[in-house]
């Protein structure tokens, strides 16, 4: 990773260099910044801007439905301190905070997403599957549907009451008591979202794949040669070679399971229900902005999630030299 | 040559800075055409798979979500020598363009008609009117008259609105034509704070084939008229009644009724009765009668007073969900595809659905399936009297208009001379009983088997209004407004709720949100 930094660093213009510039490169380089503006602009009026101005909110007490009709005051860390104690985000008695329950949740679907794609990347890979073109689009196709629409369409096959999951499984013996009510069920609602995710995870499946196929063929040659069994190779050649691969997913997927909600939202109305099991942390933050209009909080929110997710990234970073195997590079 | 590709880059640079920032639409697109009144509650009919929504009413005011227009209205100049008022349109309906056309008209005809008040015209999208209304009314420079806006809308200015009382004297306008009980429904903390205009009364929708198949008479059709039981004996039009009926209209797959042994509550393919789109608080009302549900008069001292005549609703709602006969569709079947995801009497699989004037607008599939309802009066509730509601929109006056006098002799127009061009735009049932004929003919022609007995329902119906109305001012109101809908949303979807304790962590939490 430093090795890779200090390498742009060596690529990129320092102040002496940019003066040495011929008027051609010099023009070019104009022309570049020029190019690149557009970009630039959207950035800072789209992305920065209001990332900064976010900032600036969580140290006001703005609150659109009483704070435009009176100026904002200056409240310092209170909404900091208001965070730390908040019984929405910290788990108070019986009842689930809201950053527990988006641990709790990425606890149970953190190693779902990213072994079962790996898993079916492998079977994909095996050079006995007929039809591998066919498994293939078939496992990647829903990720095509939109995820709205597939958390839709689940949710009206998992409707306790009329979904053809349940009608299934009642014509196949079970009684109407013991089915489990899906979304509704404390026990089962996280089961619930899980399955909805799986269907999309066509994207990570061909991430993998792309991954595996990358493995160079003489490894696998000479691993056969030192008596090597599939599970031996696997672990012992695949997996460390795939392993940025799977470094990458993990990160991507642990960054979206902090900024879990679309499902939540959907299929549960983003209620919380059933007991306060589906209050993910990015619904309440959403709800505290958008519904509440609490600016300042919302803003606070938002700065903390940013902050966790910063600091669980650089954490998967310092462990990624132990267990990430980037090929032809000396680990420092 | 140079030049010449310097002057193309940067056109092409400058195009791409335009593309990034002009967004998707064109600044110049027209206004939707096909934009529903915001009466319709089709504008705000739940999606799909939102469940809960069978309980959900969609406000009378609420526009709809999509956004008129984008380019900005074009406000006329102040003429010199006349006293300028401004009217802001945009908090609820009337920012469709027929709507804005005959709101130009009406405008037109006030300034024709005298030469002292020159009426301004303001029509700001509905998605940004409550923030350009509050950066207005906090620079001092609020309009004069704002509406129409039901009291949802006008809850988010609690404060600010003008107490007419005075100008009603003053001015001697006749408040006489209208029923006394809609001016009271006006009066809150602040005063006075509207007159009627439009109107949208609650009444028991009921499907008379259901009541035939069941062996049942009909609801009655005139407030203080008893229900007549099969065995010929007379009952209140009451709460108890309505649950007795409804467990025999409410049908399992087998064809059993929920008094029958044999009934599997699991297999219900006919409710017998349903809150349509209804709020918990509206539940409560029509249940417990109309109260006020928090006391005290500044942050600190503010606390929930949910009446105890409602926490026996929301527990008889519940059992009538979960019960052991139960009769109301809960959470998950009121959201399955057969009961049309949480618009259950429009599925004709609801006998009897207690909701507002504004529903007429929602029933196409059940009309087109071949269904007929009828129109029954307001059960009797808890207190022994007939627990209505009434939706309404009106205009108000900011309370800073440097001109009250004329902003209330242009609201007096609006909603009298203006009303007769206005409503039948806003789809709206006028507040004045000489006035209703027009609508009821227009309904009529969607519904042609509606009787007139059952549209005088809903004339009747103006007699009961719900004061304080169930949408009433409370502090911190959207976030309060959201743990009610969340409680509502844990009933319809918890089969085994500990009720007591859940009930208790609403007031608990109510609590909280109004000191917050």
């Amino acid at each position: 990773m430093l090795e890779e930094l200090s390498n742009i660093r060596k690529v990129l213009p320092t102040v002496k260099s940019l003066r040495n510039l011929t008027p051609l490169a010099r023009r070019e380089a104009r022309l570049g910044m020029l190019f690149l503006s557009p970009w630039i602009f959207g950035f800072l009026a789209f992305t920065l801007i209001p990332m900064l101005a976010t900032l600036f909110f969580s140290f006001l007490d703005l609150k659109i439905t009483d704070g435009i009709l009176s100026a904002p005051d200056f409240v310092g860390l209170d909404n900091y301190k208001r965070l730390l104690q908040d019984p929405q985000v910290w788990s108070t008695g019986t009842t689930p905070g809201s950053l527990w329950v988006t641990i709790k949740f990425g606890l149970f679907a953190l190693p779902i997403g990213i072994f079962l794609p790996l898993g079916i990347a492998v079977l994909m890979n095996n050079k006995h599957l007929k039809g591998q073109m066919f498994f293939r689009s078939l496992f990647y196709m829903p990720y095509i549907v939109p995820f709205v629409a597939a958390v839709f369409i689940w949710g009206g096959m998992l409707n306790p009451e009329s979904g053809w999951i349940n009608r299934t499984l009642i014509a196949l013996g079970m009684s109407k008591e013991s089915v489990p009510t899906w979304a509704n069920d404390v026990n089962w609602v996280y089961p619930t979202y899980v399955i909805m995710g799986i269907w999309g995870i066509g994207n990570a499946m061909l991430i993998m794949l792309a991954g595996l196929q990358g493995v160079p063929t003489e490894l696998y040659d000479a691993a056969k040669v030192d008596g090597a069994n599939g599970w031996q190779t696997f672990w012992k050649v695949t997996f460390p070679m795939i392993s940025p691969v799977i470094f990458y997913n993990l990160v991507l997927s642990i960054v979206g399971l902090f900024q879990y909600f679309l499902v939540p939202l959907v299929v549960n109305q983003g209620t919380g229900r059933p007991g306060g099991a589906t209050y993910f942390y990015n619904l309440y933050l959403y709800r505290t902005f958008f519904t509440f209009q609490d600016m300042s909080y919302g803003s606070t929110l938002a700065w903390f999630l940013f902050a966790v997710i910063l600091v669980v990234t650089i954490i998967l970073f310092g462990t990624a030299k132990y267990w990430v195997y980037y090929a032809g590079e000396s680990r420092s | 040559m140079k030049k010449l590709l310097y002057v193309l880059s940067l056109l092409i640079v400058a195009s791409m800075v335009l593309a990034a920032c002009g967004g998707g639409a064109p600044a110049t697109q027209p206004p939707a055409a096909t934009e529903p009144a915001a009466t319709e509650p089709a504008a705000t009919e739940p999606a799909a798979t939102e469940d809960p929504a069978a309980t959900e009413e969609p406000g009378a005011t609420e526009a709809p979500a999509a956004t008129p227009t984008l380019t900005p209205y074009p406000v006329a100049e102040c003429e010199g020598g006349k006293v300028c008022i401004r009217w802001f349109v945009g908090l609820g309906t009337g920012t469709d363009a027929p709507q804005i056309e005959t709101q130009e008209e009406v405008v037109a005809d006030f300034n024709a008609s005298q030469d002292r008040i020159q009426l301004i015209l303001e029509i700001v999208p509905f998605n940004s009117a409550r923030d350009v209304l509050s950066t207005q009314i906090a620079s001092g420079a609020g309009p004069d008259i704002v509406g129409p806006v039901g009291w949802g809308g006008s809850n988010d200015f609690f404060g600010q609105w003008l107490d007419l009382t005075p100008y009603i004297e003053s001015s001697g306008f006749d408040t006489s034509i209208f029923d006394p009980a809609l001016v009271k429904f006006y009066q809150t903390e602040e005063g006075q704070v509207g007159l009627p205009f439009a109107v949208f009364p609650g009444a028991m929708y009921y499907v008379p084939a259901l009541f035939d198949e069941a062996g049942l008479n009909y609801p009655p059709q005139v407030y203080g008229e008893k229900y007549v039981m099969p065995d010929g004996t007379e009952r209140d039009w009451n709460w108890e009644t309505i649950t007795e009926l409804a467990r025999i209209l409410t049908v399992d797959v087998n064809g059993n009724d929920a008094t029958m042994p044999e009934f599997d509550p699991t297999q219900i393919v006919q409710v017998g009765y349903v809150p349509q789109w209804q709020s918990i608080q509206s539940i409560g009302t029509f249940y417990g009668g109309a109260a006020p549900i928090y006391s005290g008069d500044a942050k600190g001292s503010y606390e929930a007073t949910i009446p105890n005549s409602w926490k026996e609703g929301f527990q008889w709602y519940y059992d009538g969900m979960w019960g052991d006969q139960p009769f109301i569709a809960n959470g998950p079947l009121a959201g399955s595809p057969e009961f049309l995801a949480g618009n259950v009497f429009n599925s004709g699989k609801a006998a009897m659905g207690l909701t507002q004037t504004w529903y007429t607008c929602c029933l196409g599939e059940f009309r087109d399936a071949g269904n007929e309802f009828q129109l029954a009066i307001q059960p009797i509730g808890a207190n022994g009297e007939v627990s209505g509601r009434v939706d309404a929109d009106t205009f108000r006056i900011w309370k800073g208009t440097p001109n009250p006098n004329e902003a209330f002799e242009v609201l007096s127009y609006l909603i009298t001379t203006g009303a007769d061009k206005l409503l039948p735009v806003y789809g709206a049932m006028p507040a004045v009983p000489e006035k209703t004929q027009a609508f009821f003919d227009q309904k009529s022609q969607d519904y042609p088997f509606v009787t007139e007995e059952s549209w005088n329902v809903f004339v009747q119906g103006l007699a009961y209004p719900d004061t304080p109305s169930s949408e009433q001012y409370h502090p911190n109101s959207i976030k309060a407004n959201q743990r009610y809908a969340t409680f509502l949303d844990l009933m319809n979807n918890t089969p085994d709720l500990d009720f007591e304790a859940e009930f208790q962590k609403l007031v608990d939490d109510l609590n909280t949100i109004y000191n917050e």
